[in-house]
């Protein structure tokens, strides 16, 4: 299977997904997309980021063809495909239910869509054992799909969209109904499996975490808007706005009063930052903050007050007071002495750590 | 103690309900099988009664006619009761749900209304147009209009159970309107489709009051003969009759549940 699409892989590159000004909404009231422009590059690990109800998972069913947009245009490879029915794209989708057919056994579930497409019997039969060699279910193949676990069936909603070789694979929250061990153990072979194949997969989360170890590129998206699009080390450590900032779990976000240069006013105290910023607010990353007397910068000194701690073994989460100000910091456990709560405790920020954020929807 | 007596009362129950329920039918599958022509004394088994019921042509014709009326209209109810099912389930968001209830109105309506109801209607067209005389024209229009509601529900209720997804998946995965009916569609309510057909079929034999209303002189069912026959008192000819629906019904019911039941579980495969 591997070498068969690598073949193929290198005389078809994959294409990418241009969307031009899509609206959509289901009601007067419900705006799901609100002028969505982005471009998915051939061969991307792209990531669709957001809180429910953000038009993640419309936009995903407008790639497929399962929902049509109010305005805009879809092109998948360069063709415009708006209004080019779902089963005539090549595009498949790994649902978040897996949608396996219960009134067929596993070989015949993951057959469907080369049957419907016409492809011959004993070819069919070929690539469908194939693929489950390459996706190690073998074994299962005459089985039922009540007779799955719940990883399995995820397997094989997988094979059942990749054997069908589409240019583009919709991936709509495929793990999210799997346990934790399960979930990051696929996590890693889906992103292996993508880097294997080269094709371009669209994955829709609402996991934060998920997203950073998965995605080549990741938008986030809110209130059906684009609110950030960038890498993941981007989108993480310079956050376009305070909704991305909150979303992507950082809580350390202070008001900026007054600036003068690099020098920057805020409730915790006056901060040095390194470049001139222009946000409305000043995020430190709670991995930034160094705790203890042995800190290695000349600035943003402040004395902190522990109020709680919590062991997380291979780092330790700490509640500070500074002032009136409660900050959090995450300090990685390298075997030094663990601060006790009430402990007063100096702490320092790097400049070139601290960033700025404009206020977001 | 008191739980006790409680469980005592309700097991007691229970055989006196199968007592009510059964008894009366044995009753006529055993006399159907009496050498003497009496309803009180069981002398010795024969199927004499059984062969006379073979040699009748009226009861020949009778049951033949009740066959065809079952076969058509279960088939034509399944296929149109399909589309109605389907026709809600696909519109059940769009503030039409209330159209459910005029499927349910006619399931619990009096036959008897239906029956003078049809048989105006019918008799009414038959004047106006020469189409439709009595007989199984009509009759067969009839049951399939009173199969139908049965059919929808069935059908509509396996759509509701089916991960509203899987019309996404199959279109997703490049099955055309037409494939997806035929490969997707058909199959996964096929369980339904089967119990549809043997409860209209049932139903059809068992219908007397709207068969008689809509019947000609040539048309007469299984029922229709049975009621025109007891006005002479109930013969051991009867009971015979009786006791073959019993099996019929019996058989189908088994069908139906062996069809409807999730099938076992299939041995997984390999290693």
């Amino acid at each position: 299977m591997t070498n068969a699409l690598a073949t193929d892989d290198a005389g078809r590159p994959a294409p990418s997904i241009t969307l031009e000004g899509l609206e959509k909404s289901f009601s007067r009231d419900v705006i799901a997309l609100d002028g969505v422009d982005l471009t998915i590059r051939a061969g991307e690990f792209f990531t669709l980021l957001g809180p429910s109800g953000c038009g993640k998972t419309t936009l995903l069913r407008i790639l497929a063809g399962l929902d049509t947009a109010n305005k805009g245009v879809v092109r998948i490879g360069g063709h415009d495909v708006t209004e080019v029915p779902p089963h005539k794209r090549s595009v498949n989708t790994v649902f978040q239910s897996y949608a396996l057919f219960p009134h067929l056994n596993v070989e015949d579930n993951i057959a469907f869509g080369l049957k419907m497409q016409g492809v011959e019997k004993d070819d069919r039969q070929r690539r469908v054992r194939e693929m489950a060699e390459f996706i190690k279910l073998t074994p299962l193949l005459g089985r039922r799909i009540d007779q799955l676990s719940g990883g399995q069936r995820q397997r094989i909603a997988l094979a059942r969209a990749l054997v069908c070789e589409p240019n583009v694979l919709l991936l709509d929250e495929p793990l999210s109904a799997l346990d934790a061990g399960l979930r990051g153990q696929l996590q890693v072979e889906l992103q292996r499996i993508q880097r294997r194949l080269g094709m371009t997969f669209v994955f829709v989360t609402h996991d934060q975490q998920e997203a950073m170890v998965m995605s080549d590129r990741i938008a986030v998206l809110n209130n059906g808007k684009i609110q950030h699009l960038g890498t993941p080390r981007e989108i993480f450590e310079r956050p376009a706005n305070t909704f991305v900032a909150r979303f992507m779990g950082h809580d350390n976000l202070f008001d900026i009063t007054s600036r003068e240069g690099d020098l920057l006013d805020t409730p915790l105290g006056r901060l040095t930052v390194d470049t001139r910023t222009h946000g409305d607010k000043v995020l430190i990353r709670p991995e930034t903050i160094e705790l203890g007397e042995d800190a290695e910068t000349d600035a943003n000194y402040f004395t902190a007050v522990v109020r709680e701690s919590f062991y997380r073994g291979s780092y330790i989460e700490y509640r500070l007071d500074v002032g009136e100000v409660s900050l959090r910091a995450l300090s990685s456990n390298q075997g030094q002495k663990l601060h006790k709560n009430g402990e007063r405790v100096p702490i320092s920020i790097c400049p070139e750590d601290i960033v700025t954020v404009t206020d977001g929807e | 103690m008191k739980r006790g007596a409680l469980k005592r009362a309700l097991g007691i129950y229970w055989w006196v309900l199968l007592f009510f329920l059964y008894l009366p039918l044995a009753v006529v599958v055993l006399f159907s099988f009496n050498s003497i022509n009496s309803a009180a004394i069981f002398e010795s088994f024969s199927l004499r009664w059984y062969y006379r019921l073979l040699a009748n042509d009226q009861i020949m014709s009778a049951l033949w006619h009740s066959i065809v009326l079952a076969m058509s209209s279960s088939v034509i109810a399944v296929l149109l009761g399909t589309l109605i099912g389907y026709g809600l389930y696909r519109h059940r968001r769009r503030g039409l749900g209330w159209l459910i209830v005029l499927i349910y109105l006619p399931i619990v309506m009096p036959d008897i209304v239906f029956g003078i109801a049809d048989m105006t209607f019918f008799v009414r067209i038959n004047a106006l147009t020469g189409w439709l005389a009595p007989g199984l024209g009509p009759m067969i229009l009839s049951h399939v209009t009173f199969e139908i509601p049965f059919v929808a529900l069935i059908v509509y209720s396996r759509f509701v159970g089916l991960d509203p997804t899987l019309f996404d998946a199959a279109k997703d995965l490049y099955a055309s309107p037409v494939k997806r009916a035929w490969h997707f569609i058909v199959p996964a309510i096929k369980p339904a489709l089967i119990s549809a057909f043997f409860l209209s079929f049932t139903l059809s034999i068992d219908d007397f009051v709207i068969s008689f209303f809509t019947s000609g002189p040539e048309s007469s069912t299984l029922p229709i003969y049975i009621w025109g026959a007891i006005r002479k008192g109930v013969t051991p000819e009867i009971n015979a009759i009786a006791t073959l629906m019993i099996a019929a019904v019996i058989v189908a019911a088994i069908i139906s549940l062996l069809v409807t039941r999730r099938r076992p579980q299939t041995p997984p495969e390999g290693r």
